[in-house]
């Protein structure tokens, strides 16, 4: 991991009417490294990320990309760093109404001059990555859930995003896809692509993060490495620590 | 007394600044629309696609509502004008009331049923299952991917819906001449095609081309801002068919208002 801040949040706060979300979230990623976000429902894990990538505004505070403020960027300015923060969404999102090559070369022909034969290739190549060799033509709705997931990811993954945005990707998973998932976000990480990896599934953020951050009630009150996270005395954080009871 | 009448008006001037901020997202959705036609990437597969699904598939409903109107109105105008000597005047009375109103409006009506539902239902889905955040994720536009093709399709398709409804509504009026009045096919088309004017079939396709981009423009806006599940497209599309149709029909009355100052 090279120590280069990729991302840099500096004191978010996100209100949902009168629920105050975020009180001032602070938090840096370096390239490479892996980042799992904790916390209790509604603490605003998925907030978090979607105000990253600019699905929703912060109220106060500062978004920086390599150095470069993008929370105050419209829709058509953001583009350029949709392509580099991807977000691999919870329940997968693929559009139904088109297969699963289309699905996954949707941002190829969206944002890259490739020929139709280059993106078969590269489509063909993302599903031998996710254990889905041959499923190109099938829909979405033909697709497990966790097949969907894998194939989500497939799609925030084609264009070599710099930053991987995980929203909770083993949630109501059974241990096989756990496994499944779990296995190609260590490929990736592998592969030297950073992340942010939301989720409920402690024994995977153990094995993949590099720092484990935990939210409670809109602050952070851990952020620190998964060693000095199992070892915690802070009650907080024992309720998440499952693996050392 | 006096805080209750404080909360209601409260209540009544909040209900008039989000009918004013609705009012505000409706054009901006609308010069979105527009924006993103003229500048940047233009999906024109997608508007085929969405040609054939809005336009060609209303086909069949066109030439059932046009028939249908033809065959009624000519019986009831026969009928009525038949009293007062006047069965030769048909021909001019459904034509004109055909190409100016009935068509336009009637098939506008009615494809903001089938078209208006459909697409608020379509978009308002894909909203409740996240996959128009997945469009914006991606570094693209729903404007441009969803709407833009969408608003073309029916502003293109619907005037030539509007001129099918009308065509065929001629020849539903024929038949009824001939079999109930004893109006000869030639007379029946010269008193047609003498009585019409371009400035009425103009009208027609005018108010088709307005009446796309209201049914569009309202439908893409509910589906996009749909909320709370399926319940949410549900309501959504109820919405869009109640609200679509009452303003074709106010709109109908203002853009005729206009053509009958230009023309008369």
């Amino acid at each position: 991991m090279m120590n280069e801040t990729l991302l840099e949040l500096k004191d978010i706060h996100k209100s949902f009417g009168k629920n105050h979300i975020h009180k001032g979230i602070s938090l840096t990623l370096q390239k490479g490294e892996s980042l799992g976000l904790l916390g209790g429902s509604g603490t605003g894990k998925s907030v978090l990320l979607r105000s990253i990538v600019g699905l929703e505004r912060v109220d106060r505070g500062e978004i920086l990309f390599h150095g470069k403020r993008i929370d105050q960027l419209n829709e058509d300015e953001l583009t350029p760093y949709r392509i580099k923060i991807s977000y691999s969404f919870q329940t997968g999102a693929l559009f139904d109404s088109i297969d699963v090559f289309e699905n996954i070369a949707y941002p190829l022909f969206e944002h890259t001059h490739y020929s139709y034969s280059q993106i078969k290739d590269k489509v063909k190549e993302m599903l031998s990555l996710i254990d889905l060799p041959g499923k190109e033509e099938l829909m979405p709705s033909d697709l497990s859930g966790g097949m969907q997931k894998r194939v989500g990811m497939a799609r925030a993954m084609i264009l070599n995003p710099e930053i991987v945005l995980y929203d909770e990707p083993t949630a109501g998973l059974d241990p096989a896809n756990t496994l499944n998932v779990v296995s190609l976000m260590q490929r990736l990480k592998d592969k030297g692509l950073a992340s942010i990896f939301v989720t409920h599934d402690i024994p995977a953020a153990l094995m993949l993060c590099d720092r484990i951050v935990v939210l409670h009630e809109g602050r952070i009150v851990f952020n620190d490495t998964p060693i000095k996270f199992q070892n915690s005395n802070d009650p907080i954080v024992k309720k998440f620590n499952v693996s050392k009871d | 007394m006096r805080h209750e009448l404080q909360v209601i008006l409260n209540k009544k001037i909040e209900r008039i600044r989000e009918f004013f901020i609705f009012v505000g997202e409706i054009f901006s959705l609308f010069f979105q629309t527009i924006n993103c036609t003229f500048s940047g990437k233009f999906y024109f597969d997608r508007l085929m696609e969405q040609i054939y699904h809005l336009g060609f598939g209303s086909t069949s409903i066109t030439v059932v509502i046009g028939l249908t109107m033809g065959l009624v109105m000519t019986l009831n105008f026969g009928y009525g004008l038949t009293k007062f000597g006047g069965t030769l005047y048909v021909p001019a009375v459904i034509s004109l009331s055909l190409a100016r109103e009935m068509a336009p409006l009637f098939t506008s009506l009615l494809v903001a049923g089938r078209v208006g539902s459909g697409i608020a239902a379509e978009i308002g889905a894909m909203n409740v299952t996240q996959q128009v955040d997945a469009i914006r994720a991606l570094g693209t536009s729903p404007v441009r991917v969803l709407v833009v093709p969408r608003f073309w399709a029916l502003v293109l398709s619907l005037p030539l819906l509007s001129a099918l409804s009308f065509a065929v509504g001629i020849i539903g009026g024929m038949i009824v001449c001939k079999t109930e009045f004893d109006i000869i096919p030639g007379f029946y088309f010269s008193k047609v095609f003498s009585t019409v004017k371009i400035h009425d079939y103009l009208s027609g396709i005018v108010k088709s081309a307005v009446f796309a981009g209201i049914i569009t423009i309202f439908a893409c806006y509910k589906g996009l801002s749909t909320k709370d599940g399926t319940k949410g497209v549900g309501a959504s599309t109820t919405w869009v068919v109640v609200t679509a149709s009452i303003l074709i029909l106010v709109t109908d009355f203002f853009i005729s208002k206009i053509f009958l100052v230009i023309w008369n």
